[in-house]
């Protein structure tokens, strides 16, 4: 077993203490993000990317620091939803169904609980899988050569956004403007400037940590400014946080259920977290038909989202580690990181850096840990947080994400280049264009091209190459399949929203 | 789903979409063009060029369908929404722009004092919290991260 020996050294890894102390931070940072409405687990990461290299350290470290917010913001996100009927984040949207429901009725303390485990189930199966099936989509990988990388690029844009979404056209615009914006700067082939207007700040490109935290952290700012949200938090009693043992016999099938669906919606290139939730919520209220009682208070109505979400967002880090290609928009995030810290993720990082692969991988086990005693004995802490004033919260958000943007090259064009974005990504979510494919084209359009321009140099020009093997026509044939998956999916969404 | 995610209602009246449509095929056409400029010294299969304006086809084809056939778009900010919006990207263009040559300390005070003010908070509230966040953020990166920002300048710190 393989597999074994090396999650053993991964644990060897995650158990040093300056990695286990940052999992822990992580895990609390990431509930509280979570938990706070209007900043999500996109947002939180995208903040904390610039702080990961303040305190300078190593990739390996940095990545176990914001896997664990990852995560994190994934339990974090069920609290505002059940004690004040806002989803802290996306993926947690559809537990305020039954969770706000049951918080009414006193039982908010037992959706909190309920939801923890569900989340930690989730999250743990999800992990499973991880170890489990990265290393098999690996080993196949490794094969590839730059035309069958090309076609996987394009497998990621084709899908990437158009199954949530549903407008296709949208999503294929965002994501040539990002692989536009990503040609910015010298053509690192053959050192021609390219869109730089003279401008030599340019020359590098466009700062990945720059664009992605003016594009979700800041455009969140502009977005709230317009939004008076009244909150409306319950008076009710939490009561305990423990789940009884009917309920938790009642909800053990759902979780079940929600975690392998969650998981399966999580590996798919283009889904993520708020797929997870809505498919695993759907399909159970569905599956049980008239014995449940969803809408009303149902605990599996909370524990099927929350076991949902927190499998999906496992299940994207399988593409993302494995591939190189992240399934949403948080893993886009993560990506980010690691190119910034001059790492590509793929095949190669499980052979070359596998002390950081294992050391994640077994990090999420033992943050998973962590996450559930945070969330279940200490909820009712991180509940209280939420009656933090906005005024106070937002400009806290901007300011730390100014100061870290900045004190990453010490430059001040830098903050502009984050405005700039900032209200670029604003006006994309007016216009209902998701920005999660800019992000992908900024950061995949220089790999995408190198692999291009690398098949076409071993071809001598002929564009045959691109075609030539089985896998690549493979990978193909699923991106169209992916696609018309999604089509079918967002008519049976209309068709499910009509009959509600 | 992002529509009911951020709570707004979708209007139906999509005249973003059409400009946006409109820009972006203008943006794809003028990338295609000044993609001619790139010109390397020696001949290889694929130039500099071909990749961007790989992208900028697909990209000014879709953008023209957008601009005939318009989704939905959220309803944009009007009034007071729209000027708080502005006021604050000027807040913010302006702490970047006087973060070198004021200092962090001077530069944040009057920033986190302006976007307190901007998040509905009375002046008092917002030049107390400003005065201690301030300091807060200072303390934090300059002693804890050990990232050294320009404190005040001529003062030697």
């Amino acid at each position: 077993m393989d597999i074994l020996a090396f999650l053993l050294h991964g644990f060897a890894i995650a158990l040093e203490p300056q990695n286990l102390f940052l999992a822990l931070i992580g895990c609390a940072v990431g509930t509280l993000i979570g938990a706070l409405p209007g900043l999500g687990p996109v947002n939180g990461v995208a903040l904390l990317i610039p702080l990961a290299f303040n305190f300078g350290l190593s990739p390996t470290a940095a990545l176990i620091l914001l896997v664990s917010v990852y995560y994190g913001t994934m339990y974090g996100g069920r609290i505002s939803s059940i004690v004040l009927n806002i989803p802290g984040d996306e993926p947690a949207m559809m537990t305020t169904l039954d969770g706000y429901p049951m918080a009414l009725k006193g039982r908010g303390g037992e959706a909190l609980g309920l939801s923890a485990v569900a989340s930690f189930v989730g999250a743990t199966v999800a992990t499973i899988g991880l170890t489990l099936f990265a290393p098999l989509l690996v080993g196949f990988a490794i094969r590839f050569g730059p035309a069958e990388y090309f076609a996987l690029f394009m497998l990621a844009f084709a899908t990437i956004g158009g199954v949530t979404s549903g407008s296709f056209t949208k999503s294929f615009i965002a994501a040539g403007l990002g692989l536009l914006l990503g040609t910015v700067g010298l053509d690192p082939a053959t050192g021609v400037s390219r869109y730089t207007f003279g401008l030599y700040e340019l020359y590098d490109g466009i700062d990945f940590i720059a664009a992605l935290v003016g594009l979700f952290a800041i455009s969140e700012c502009l977005i709230l400014l317009e939004d008076r949200r009244r909150e409306t938090a319950t008076n009710q009693e939490l009561g305990s946080a423990i789940p009884g043992m009917k309920s938790a016999r009642q909800c053990a099938p759902t979780i079940a259920r929600g975690s392998l669906i969650g998981f399966v919606a999580g590996v798919l290139p283009g889904a993520g977290a708020s797929l997870g939730s809505f498919l695993s919520y759907t399909l159970e209220k569905r599956w049980l038909g008239r014995k449940g009682d969803f809408g009303n208070g149902d605990p599996r109505g909370v524990a099927a989202p929350e076991a949902g979400n927190n499998a999906a967002a496992g299940g994207a880090l399988i593409p993302m580690l494995s591939l190189g290609i992240p399934g949403s928009g948080t893993t886009a995030i993560l990506l980010a990181l690691l190119l910034s810290m001059n790492i590509t993720p793929g095949p190669l990082l499980f052979e070359q850096q596998p002390d950081m692969v294992w050391g994640l991988v077994a990090a999420l086990f033992i943050g998973n840990i962590m996450l559930l005693v945070l969330n279940v004995p200490l909820v009712g802490l991180f509940a209280r947080v939420l009656r933090a004033p906005t005024w106070l919260l937002m400009p806290v958000v901007i300011l730390v994400a100014f100061v870290g943007v900045y004190s990453l090259n010490n430059s001040a064009f830098d903050l502009y280049v984050m405005l700039a974005f900032g209200v670029l990504g604003y006006v994309l979510r007016k216009l209902d264009i998701p920005s999660v494919p800019v992000v992908l084209g900024l950061l995949l359009g220089g790999q995408m091209e190198f692999n291009l321009r690398r098949a076409m140099s071993i071809s001598g020009g002929d564009w045959s190459i691109l075609v030539s093997s089985g896998i690549s026509i493979g990978i193909y044939a699923f991106a169209v399949a992916l696609m018309a998956a999604g089509l079918l999916f967002a008519w049976w969404l209309k068709r499910e929203e009509a009959g509600r | 789903m992002t529509a009911e995610a951020s709570g707004a209602a979708p209007s139906t009246a999509a005249l973003g979409d059409r400009i946006a449509g409109a820009v972006l095929a203008v943006l794809a056409v003028a990338a295609w063009w000044h993609a001619q400029t790139f010109v390397s010294g020696f001949r290889q299969p694929v130039g500099p060029d071909l990749f961007p304006r790989l992208v900028c086809v697909p990209l000014g084809v879709l953008a023209l369908y957008l601009m005939c056939r318009p989704g939905l778009n959220q309803r944009w900010p009007r009034g007071v929404a729209l000027l708080r919006q502005a006021g604050l990207l000027v807040v913010l263009g302006g702490y970047a722009g006087f973060l070198e040559p004021w200092g962090f300390l001077p530069a944040t005070l009057v920033c986190s004092v302006l976007l307190i003010r901007l998040f509905d908070a009375a002046w008092r509230q917002a030049l107390v919290s400003g005065l201690s966040l301030t300091v807060i953020l200072y303390l934090l990166f300059e002693y804890a991260l050990g990232i050294p920002l320009p404190a005040v300048p001529g003062l030697g710190v």
